[in-house]
């Protein structure tokens, strides 16, 4: 399927392994990759806060872009910041048309011939996943099962809430879907307090230490429960979870070893990838450190 | 054992504005309440509060349409002191920060509502009895140096000294299971109705009554406690209040046939007719069945703006949907006649004085009487104000120059025994649940005592809650600790109802007439020459309560025949 | 009817035991709600079950429980909804308050310190008006909002900030104190704002992990409160925190418009030291670089990150980048005050 991909400025810039094995692995799934690489920051939630408009007529863009994409089915990205800032925009330009009109009335000032129509599907990778492509056919793509691998999910807040507008029902339990692929995949989903938690990033710059104690106690939670890793959809929580990990060990006063990986990154092991070509080494907390390999990942590589 | 001038029993409107007049005068404050304050039952009244501050309405008015909607049985003297207060209550409120509606110019705006002439009740959506509970409480919060709260703690009596006068109370804080002795100059009685004894109601689980029953222990007369409010809209599986303000906004009642059927009840005022004569006429048609199956009438809320309705009666969209599963604004809402609020209940005068010297009451739990009997929406809020100010000032002064009470210790001994009594029941054979009693009583009297009545239904109601008293006292304990025990609690409160429901049998049976919220089958007619008084119920021993009788105060409005 | 089992965490401080978990099989209609289900409990099975309850209807604000894991109002939580496969249903006290005993929590200790905190009553501006103040409809519509709080404790219970900062002031409070920043009768606005942008565990400290509007069973948004208080305290007031919240946020907006995307390696050293290509240069930057050194170093290492890149940052396509500010022309110079953009929403006026 072809999808209009936003990369996020987050995987071009501190977890450029992120958007390397995004594309390794979007062959193996069948998903043409078309990205948006005229697009702007989606915010972050940040823009929003201080000017609603600016985030919402920049994201505006974004998805005008996107739906001028021939043969697209629809928009994706491979961040939960992403999904959920980009939702709050679009809820509020879909809900109010004399609104839309005015930041497309924006829009056309400042690039003619570019307009949001109302209704776009965006989806991040995991909900595409099980919605677009399905658990079935990811599961008979599984080249490398990860029998033995135990799996601490971690969502990402924008993600997973408020329930409604990322659209959480009884149709789309979204929030299993980790678990459901770790599962597709032939892991073992590890069960532990931090899944649906803040990784702490948003207050990195004004309240470090509380930022850093949150990463650290859902590190040192999944540890507990014997994970040999977390997998996250998004790198801004990678970022707090594996960048930071030595200062949340220091904040916290206690060693940390755990290995967060990428969505995609889980997704390449399994179908084949091997974790050089997932750049599995560019990570702080070295997964090749931690695990053996050969133990955990059952199966001869694709 | 906290000593205080004024000791305030109930942290509701009446409570909380007594508390600030009172500590405005001068006067050393102490406010108890069985619950947080803002979690009392004020905080669930929705419509809005009426005044006559529109330059092109008059106190006048809106006094004869209180009396009116009384028929008849309100006081005209303590009509016209509310009515006249109204306007600089609305304007002191929103000093305050009251986060009243707005209309025209940034100024205060009104909406229709039951019983009215014109449109004079101020508003904030459909919660105006939270945003007024908690501007008072944000008002308590900034003068706690003034007033002591007592917050969850449960009164379980009033005290009367050996010269006949309430010296205050003992109350029990619920966390720790501690007893305390309260002297006091004075005490203002707040603590609300008693609509737990209906069921269903709209009233909250608290609404037991304490207040009437521990007025009428110590020997405060009880006035008007037939009166009993059925309000037209309530879901019918639970009781939930659905706002009046909603037929203010332009919302219609239609029977299963499809009929706005007020059109022959009340051809003028159609569904914004008084709530008795709305109550009576749903009922009406339920019982010649033209309702829905389950015993319901339609009230159709799609008639107001969608944008108006999300604005101004959120609450209720909120109602619809959590409790009935019904979007508002696309289909109609399934309603009927629910227990709603006593219009009777412990005598008091103008200044909230009862006929128990020291003893004050005000709110729900008094009878002054504004009300008569049927009560206009939106006028409860009102009356809580304009009298819990009222009360709090006199009580104030009255108390400026006395010397304290000082309770013998015994009688903290004594409560405690009563309580150690009742964490002492033994299960026996006979002893029936404390929640299978209330659930009986409710049932009962909802059965026979409520829209219609009559003679046979009355005698079947007063010989149950008389089986019921005697079984109360042998019901099952469970919790046996100190901490949190709501299980002694729930014992005191069903005491409470018990006798709160004796007296509004015997009252409704006294009246052989039909005024008001009372609608006697046997007695269909309203009879001024016979019945225009008040009916008054005291204690007399152990045995059945005494009835009296007390004037109806009429200053300038005649009684006349009562149409809308 | 459908068979529940209510697995209930229990505490009794007379027995001295600690919590303990208890069940009690209900049978009810799958509408009803779980305060009916732990009533009948408390009715037929065990009296010394505690909980507080009182209106049944969602406007009280007692009945705050944990079940299935979040915070909500017992009374309008439908059985069905939070029940698993097997009709399972945990219910638990609420989060960050000490327990009293089974369900009841300490709201004082947590809840209503907070709310204390920020000054919970209007600080009308004097001369005060003979009549009542005029306000714009709009003004009394928005503050509706948080008016409508019931001040049941579900957010200060699944609050995220809360758990690893229990100084945090919260988002029931939060909200508490935009009711009266969005009052135009209350003249205490940037003395308000500005106590709370500067408390190191005030607006600032909110993770912006979204709980607390989950949790909200009266729609008050807490974080989107927070984030206006944000706004109004950094856009229209103009005050720069020394917790870094307002730089943070101005170089943010600032580096989207200067690239278009993300610079993270700029980001950094400007929300400690200020929104210019000097910020880097403030001692209070080079004290968080110096920190961030290890980290920094690790990714270099690691060939994460290339320095010469990251210093750069990179940018989006001239064409692209014009775009961007031709929207930042339009919409953020002249850009409306909080107070501007709530007038707006209606013609302001008649209802």
């Amino acid at each position: 399927m072809r999808v209009a991909y936003w990369p996020g400025c987050v995987s071009r810039g501190f977890t450029p392994e992120l958007h390397g094995s995004m594309a390794a692995v979007a062959p193996l799934l069948d998903i043409e990759l078309v990205p948006l690489d005229r697009a702007a920051c989606c915010g972050a939630g940040v823009i929003a806060e201080h000017n609603p408009e600016l985030a919402d007529t920049l994201n505006a863009r974004t998805f005008a872009l996107a739906q001028q994409v021939d043969g697209a089915e629809l928009m994706m990205n491979i961040c939960s910041t992403c999904q959920g800032a980009q939702a709050e925009c679009q809820q509020r330009l879909d809900a109010d048309d004399d609104y839309r009109a005015r930041v497309n009335a924006t829009l056309a000032r400042a690039e003619p011939g570019l307009s949001y129509e109302r209704g776009l599907t965006n989806k991040n990778l995991l909900w595409l996943l099980v919605e677009e492509i399905g658990l079935e056919t990811l599961r008979a793509k599984v080249r490398r099962p990860l029998t033995d691998l135990r799996v601490g999910p971690f969502y990402g807040c924008y993600i997973v809430r408020p329930r409604e507008r990322v659209g959480i029902d009884a149709e789309h339990p979204r929030d299993t879907y980790l678990q459901l692929v770790i599962e597709a995949l032939g892991g073992t989903v590890i069960d532990y307090a931090g899944t649906y938690k803040c990784c702490g990033f948003p207050i990195v710059t004004t309240n470090k230490h509380a930022s850093l104690r949150q990463a650290g106690r859902h590190l040192a939670d999944a540890q507990e429960a014997e994970a040999d890793c977390l997998v996250v959809p998004c790198p801004l929580c990678h970022l707090n979870l594996d960048l930071q990990q030595p200062a949340a060990a220091r904040e916290l006063g206690r060693p940390l070893a755990m290995p967060v990986l990428h969505l995609p990154q889980l997704l390449g092991l399994a179908l084949g990838l091997s974790p050089k070509q997932l750049a599995l080494q560019k990570h702080v907390v070295r997964p090749t450190s931690v695990i053996d390999w050969s133990a955990a990942v059952v199966g001869a590589p694709a | 054992m906290p000593r205080t001038d004024v000791l305030i029993i109930g942290a509701g409107l009446a409570g909380q504005r007594a508390a600030l007049a009172a500590a405005s005068a001068g006067a050393s404050v102490a406010i108890v309440s069985k619950v947080h304050p803002v979690r009392s039952h004020s905080v669930a009244a929705a419509g809005g509060i009426n005044a006559a501050l529109d330059p092109g309405d008059s106190w006048e008015s809106h006094a004869f349409d209180t009396i009116k909607g009384s028929d008849y049985l309100g006081d005209q003297h303590a009509i016209e002191i509310m009515c006249r207060a109204a306007p600089d209550e609305i304007l002191w409120l929103e000093h305050a920060g009251v986060t009243f509606h707005r209309g025209e110019g940034g100024r205060l705006g009104t909406r229709a509502f039951g019983g009215a002439s014109a449109a004079r009740t101020y508003y904030v959506a459909d919660i105006t009895g939270q945003a007024i509970l908690h501007v008072l409480y944000e008002q308590l919060m900034k003068h706690h140096a003034v007033v002591d709260r007592y917050e969850e703690w449960f009164t379980t009596e009033l005290l009367l000294d050996d010269d006949g006068r309430c010296s205050g109370a003992i109350a029990r804080d619920i966390r720790s299971g501690h007893l305390d002795l309260f002297d006091a100059k004075t005490t203002i009685l707040a603590s609300g109705g008693a609509g737990q004894v209906f069921k269903p109601t709209t009233n909250a689980l608290i609404c037991t009554g304490d207040g009437i029953a521990q007025a009428y222990r110590i020997g405060a007369s009880l006035m008007d406690m037939e009166m009993v409010q059925y309000h037209p809209t309530t879901l019918a599986e639970n009781g939930f209040l659905i706002t009046e303000g909603a037929r203010g906004e332009g919302a219609q009642l239609f029977n299963a046939a499809g009929e706005r059927f007020m059109e022959r009840y009340a051809p003028n005022k159609l569904e914004l007719a008084s709530r008795d004569v709305v109550s009576r006429a749903e009922q009406t048609e339920i019982d010649e069945g033209r309702g829905f199956p389950d015993g319901t009438i339609a009230l159709d809320i799609t008639k107001v703006p969608r944008k108006r309705t999300l604005e101004a009666l959120r609450e209720i969209v909120n109602i619809g949907r959590d409790f009935a599963g019904v979007d508002i604004t696309r289909e109609p809402i399934h309603i009927k006649p629910g227990m709603h609020y006593m219009m009777g209940g412990v005598k008091a005068d103008v200044d909230g004085r009862t006929d128990v010297p020291g003893l004050y009451a005000v709110g729900e739990v008094a009878c002054l009487s504004v009300h008569g009997g049927n009560r206009l929406g939106a006028n409860s809020l009102l009356d809580t104000l304009i009298f819990g100010r009222r009360a709090g000032e006199h009580a104030a002064e009255h108390a400026l120059g006395r010397r304290a009470p000082r309770a013998p210790a015994a009688k903290l001994r004594d409560a405690q025994a009563e309580i150690d009594a009742i964490l002492a029941r033994e299960p026996s054979a006979g002893s029936r649940r404390i929640a299978a009693l209330k659930d009986e009583l409710g049932t009962t009297m909802n059965e026979h005592v409520a829209v219609y009545r009559d003679a046979d239904g009355l005698a079947t109601a007063h010989a149950i809650v008389r089986r019921l008293k005697e079984q109360a006292p042998r019901a099952a304990i469970d919790d046996r600790g100190t901490v949190f025990n709501q299980d002694v609690l729930a014992a005191f409160e069903l005491s409470y109802m018990l006798d709160v429901a004796e007296a509004i049998v015997v009252a409704a049976q006294e009246r052989r007439e039909s005024r008001g919220a009372q609608f006697r089958t046997d007695y269909p007619r309203r009879d001024d020459d016979a019945w225009l008084h008040h009916i008054t119920i005291s204690r007399n021993g152990d045995g059945e309560p005494s009835t009296g009788s007390a004037p109806v105060t009429i200053t300038r409005w005649q009684p006349q025949e009562r149409t809308y | 009817m459908a068979d529940y089992t209510l697995r209930v965490r229990r505490f009794d401080p007379d027995d001295h035991q600690g919590p303990y978990w208890q069940e009690f099989a209900v049978a009810l209609e799958p509408h009803r709600s779980l305060l009916e289900a732990l009533l009948a409990v408390k009715g037929e099975q065990d009296g010394s079950l505690a909980l507080r309850c009182s209106c049944r209807a969602a406007i009280c604000g007692s009945c705050g429980v944990r079940a299935g894991g979040r915070a909500r109002l017992a009374c309008n939580t439908h059985l069905e909804r939070v029940a698993d496969a097997d009709g399972a249903i945990v219910v638990e006290p609420m989060g960050n308050m000490p327990v009293i005993k089974d369900l009841v929590v300490d709201m004082d200790a947590v809840h209503w310190k907070k709310i204390h905190r920020v000054t919970p009553w209007l600080l009308p501006e004097a001369p005060e008006p003979e009549r009542e103040h005029l306000v714009p409809h709009a003004a009394m519509v928005d503050v509706t909002q948080t008016m409508a709080c019931i001040q049941c404790g579900a957010c200060v219970s699944d609050c995220l900030s809360l758990e690893v900062d229990p100084e945090f002031v919260g988002p029931a409070a939060s909200a508490k104190a935009y009711r009266f920043v969005g009052d135009p009768r209350d003249g205490a606005q940037e003395q308000r704002l500005r106590d709370l942008a500067e408390d190191e565990h005030g607006i600032y400290d909110c993770t912006h992990c979204f709980s607390c509007i989950d949790a909200c069973p009266k729609g008050v948004a807490p974080m989107d409160q927070i984030m206006r208080l944000r706004r109004i305290a950094g856009v229209d007031h103009e005050i720069v925190d020394h917790n870094n919240g307002e730089r943070h946020e101005e170089a943010f907006a600032t580096l989207i418009h200067d690239y278009g995307l993300l610079h993270e390696a700029e980001l950094l050293p400007r929300s400690y030291g200020g929104n210019s290509w000097f910020g880097k240069f403030h001692p209070a930057a080079g004290l968080e670089l110096v920190e961030s050194l290890p980290a920094i170093a690790k990714a270099v290492l690691r060939g994460k990150v290339k320095p010469g890149q990251a210093l750069r940052g990179h940018r989006l396509a001239r064409g692209d980048l014009d775009a961007v500010h031709a929207i930042y022309d339009a919409v953020e110079a002249g850009a409306p005050s909080e107070r501007e953009r709530v007038a707006a929403r209606d013609g302001g006026g008649q209802s």
